[in-house]
């Protein structure tokens, strides 16, 4: 119990760690220059406008994650876990190229230790391996990218760069954001570099995954911001474009694995693939509309996905602690395996129904008024893009609309089968009691109501963080303020009419009508069977695959025992592993040349020096 | 017309206009059919009877008529008044998550209640609403693309031929919303091929009377969208209701319930309507 005090401690000294940094805001910057300096190796650290929402969101998530750690949870994580919010406020207030690399590196080696935590399952060990690889190809991007663009200020200096960044040859800018794009969006979990993720990320202990959901992810998005909006900026038309593509194929492709999946961890990793699809779509969509000489318009974007930066990391944090809570009541997160936890889980259940409507975007919680403002953006631009832009962005709020649907399926799945009817297993879940885990969901769950009933609290901040960004400060949006109160209002009455109704009048309760057998826990309807239709209308890009395996009795009509199996591909999951398994080979038929033998490596050492001469001569 | 006046129109005659097309339909099928009123007699029948639900649902069962009816209400006052320029800044997408939240609830109502038929129901219903929330959402925003992203002037640059696209991709929309032929069937009682029926199938009573209140009030709410964004504004718009009402029955009479998953077809064919509707006025052929 020490340790986890301790541990509690040292997460909520983190989160004092970003409050500091917020009020630091402005103050001048920090270098530390290691004593064999030369100038590109130069740490420089400061609290800029851009970092602030990021460091709130940090701000807010890790009391939760401290308070759920007292009671749930390995007894060592806080410390891990704070370790790991120190790295991401590092990369935050990283103002240099080797500073931002310093602190990116050790994020994502903290963060490959949270996800080998059980590193005893093989699963884990492929995971960790996938989710390495991954993010050492995109941080090899990410050193690329800013190196290219120090070279060209002759300075590693953020601040430097910046000023340069508007003389920028369109070959250099182009290669850069490339390569961003390509580092950043392997960390964000973009289509086609996403496959780790709905591997890592349910691996993870609980509130591992409530960070690397709600936190890391957000770090790519802030590094595309700055890449996009300071470093290099501005972004070209073209480039706006491909991220706006890119960013809602990912949405698309995330609410859609998410509607088909039966895994409660695995589920909410595909959604917040999606969401951080809408994200950096949006992100497109800001720079397209800057490129068009719409500033309001591209503060609006900004204002939207940094809005939905919070919204996600609310919502998501608590689905992933709750995750944790479900998988020590029930020892599993199988959908197919949970059922009736609402009983068995009277405190965290009503939490979890606010995080599952958050996510599912209903009004008035914190992913209506975030997902509201994305889609304004995405509507002012239509009006004023160029035709063939207007036509993108038309398809854009379709697939977003698409997507959004989705996943209200989803989550729909998620509470209605693991948390209302009855257990799906024998040995049902324990009972919990109001403890610190309980105390931790409420807190996100007030978050995600206050900012939902309370938007303009959120907008207020966050403009004149996108203001400092695209120069603009004209942006009102009349409308939302009051919209989730004026759509809520009334479900919200009704729904305590009809309960007073049912109290004042009396409901009787007779048993579910089911044809006159009886409701057993195998009779109800099981996650794999709610999203069939999905499965089947999206069959050509799921390839849904069926094995049933009868055990027959005494007569072919009445077998005792059907084992009913339905996998999905993956079509990218597998190329990866395609492109994995070419890789070994090619390393195993290149360790020929390490053969071991002393005088094969003398000959490369003389062949070498031969090679130079020649070379240099 | 303003919004309180034709709120108040709409709440009070959405059940007779249910009942009409109830009546019509009948008779094209050569029925007598019941009396157009029937609707208010069965919501008053149903009001007064005690209310009886599964064993073991939790108290979401029982709110969720009443979110439902809610949601109904505020969809009802956010649909633009007929005739009127309005400085109502309602939005294409909060009126597609608001419908979202009232089936929410009944969704996790109905698995809930743990039956199989209610949850095959759900699981549909959910399938079908995230293949029309693009249709649906792209449709009110060629109408909101009129007036630069709000409905406050929607009918002052309305474009005929794109508004009637528009029209068509809600109307296809509507047929899923309100359970009608070709993607429900709202008389059935089959088990395996029910819809909204199926999810509402174990409430009874007064819920079961809010249910189907709610039900009219939406449904009552897509005829006045649907008419506003055919051509004219006005009388017109109220003679487009007219013609809607009886060419619903007639393509319900017309057609016979699709196969579940054909059903998608019919939404991709909506959704593009809808973006040839914004095809349309991106092309500046809007005064077509």
């Amino acid at each position: 119990m020490t340790i986890r005090i301790l541990g509690c401690a040292a997460l909520l000294a983190t989160a004092g760690l970003a409050v500091a940094a917020l009020a630091l805001h402005g103050a001048p910057s920090v270098a530390i220059v290691p004593f064999i300096a030369p100038m590109e190796l130069r740490l420089e650290f400061s609290s800029t406008t851009l970092a602030m929402p990021f460091l709130a969101v940090i701000a807010l998530v890790l009391p939760a994650v401290a308070a759920w750690g007292l009671r749930r949870g390995a007894p060592g994580d806080g410390f891990r876990l704070a370790l790991f919010a120190v790295a991401m406020i590092g990369v935050f207030l990283a103002q240099s190229v080797a500073a931002f690399f310093f602190a990116w590196e050790a994020m994502s080696l903290v963060s490959a230790f949270l996800v080998g935590a059980h590193h005893e399952r093989r699963n884990v060990q492929r995971a960790l391996f996938s989710y390495i690889i991954v993010s050492q190809l995109g941080a090899l991007c990410i050193v690329v990218a800013l190196a290219v663009l120090g070279a060209h200020a002759g300075s590693f200096r953020f601040a430097d760069i910046a000023r340069s960044a508007a003389g920028l040859p369109i070959g250099l800018r182009s290669a850069a954001i490339a390569l961003a794009l390509v580092g950043f969006g392997s960390k964000a979990g973009l289509v086609p570099l996403h496959f780790w993720l709905p591997r890592a990320h349910p691996v993870a202990p609980a509130n591992a995954s409530a960070l690397l959901s709600g936190i890391m992810l957000k770090v790519a998005v802030y590094g595309l911001l700055v890449v996009g909006f300071v470093l290099a900026a501005p972004l070209p038309l073209a480039w706006g474009v491909a991220i706006l593509v890119v960013g809602l194929l990912t949405a698309f492709t995330g609410a859609l694995y998410a509607a088909v999946d039966s895994d409660f961890k695995r589920l909410l990793a595909y959604s917040s693939i999606e969401n951080l699809g809408i994200i950096i779509g949006t992100l497109g969509l800001a720079s397209v509309a800057a490129a068009l000489g719409a500033a309001a318009l591209s503060t609006l974007a900004l204002v939207a996905l940094l809005f939905h930066v919070v919204s996600h990391a609310a919502f998501k944090s608590l689905l992933f602690l709750a995750a944790g809570t479900v998988a020590e009541a029930a020892q599993t997160t199988d959908l197919e395996h949970l059922g009736g936890l609402a009983r068995s889980l009277p405190f965290s259940a009503p939490l979890v129904l606010v995080g599952c409507c958050a996510a599912a975007a209903l009004p008035p919680l914190t992913g209506f008024a975030s997902e509201w403002l994305v889609f304004q953006s995405f509507i002012g631009v239509l009006a004023i893009a160029t035709p063939l832009l207007q036509a993108v962005v038309a398809v854009a709020i379709g697939v977003l609309a698409a997507a959004s649907g989705l996943a209200a399926l989803a989550f729909a799945k998620l509470f209605g089968i693991a948390f209302l009817g009855e257990p799906r297993t024998t040995h049902p879940a324990a009972r919990e009691s109001p403890d610190a885990s309980v105390v931790a969901l409420a807190w996100l769950a007030l978050a995600c109501i206050a900012f939902g009933l309370a938007p303009a609290f959120v907008f207020g901040p966050l403009r004149s963080v996108a203001s400092s960004l695209t120069g603009d400060t004209t942006l009102t949006v009349a409308t939302l303020p009051m919209l989730p109160v004026t759509l809520a209002a009334l479900p919200f009455l009704g729904a305590v009419v009809a309960l007073f109704l049912g109290r004042r009048w009396g409901i009787r309760f007779a048993p579910t009508w089911t044809c006159g057998s009886a409701v057993t826990t195998r009779s109800q309807y099981t996650a794999t069977a709610f999203s069939k239709p999905i499965r089947r209308i999206f069959g050509f890009v799921l390839f849904p695959e069926r094995q049933k395996t009868s055990d027959l009795g005494a007569s072919h009509w009445f077998p005792t025992r059907i084992r009913y199996e339905v996998t999905t591909h993956d079509v990218i999951d597998e190329g990866a592993r395609n492109v994995a398994a070419f890789v070994q080979r090619l390393a195993r038929r290149a360790r020929i040349l390490q053969a071991g033998l002393l005088r094969i490596y003398l000959v490369y050492a003389v062949v070498a020096v031969l090679v130079v001469l020649v070379v240099s001569r | 017309m303003s919004v309180a006046i034709q709120f108040t129109l709409l709440v009070v005659l959405a059940p007779l206009l249910q009942g009409l097309m109830r009546s019509i339909r009948a008779k094209l099928q050569g029925r007598p059919g019941p009396s157009p009123f029937q609707p208010y007699r069965d919501l008053r029948k149903l009001w007064g009877k005690a209310a009886v639900l599964p064993a073991g649902s939790s108290a979401i069962a029982v709110a969720a008529p009443g979110i439902v009816f809610g949601a109904a209400l505020t969809f009802a006052t956010l649909v633009p008044p007929i005739g009127g320029e309005t400085s109502l800044e309602v939005n294409a997408v909060a009126l597609a998550l608001l419908l979202a939240l009232g089936r929410f609830a009944l969704v996790l109502a109905a698995l809930a209640t743990r039956s199989g038929f209610a949850a095959m129901a759900a699981s549909r219903e959910m399938t079908f609403a995230s293949l029309t929330e693009a249709p649906l959402i792209l449709a009110l925003v060629s109408v909101a693309l009129a007036g630069q992203g709000t409905f406050a002037r929607i009918t002052a640059s309305q474009a005929p031929l794109a508004g009637i696209l528009a029209a068509g991709a809600l109307l296809l929309v509507m047929l899923s919303e309100t359970a009608r032929m070709p993607v429900d069937n709202q008389e059935t009682h089959y088990e395996l091929t029910m819809i909204h029926e199926g999810l509402v199938l174990e409430y009874s009573g007064w819920e079961l009377a809010l249910l189907q209140a709610a039900a009219y009030v939406r449904q009552a709410s897509f005829f006045i969208l649907a008419a506003l964004m055919l051509p004219g504004n006005g009388l017109s718009s109220v003679a487009w209701i007219v013609v809607l009402i009886a060419f619903i029955p007639l393509v319900e009479r017309m057609y016979a319930k699709m196969r579940l998953f054909e059903v998608p077809q019919l939404f991709a064919s909506a959704t593009v309507l809808a973006l040839a509707s914004i095809g349309l006025r991106i092309a500046g052929l809007g005064a077509w």
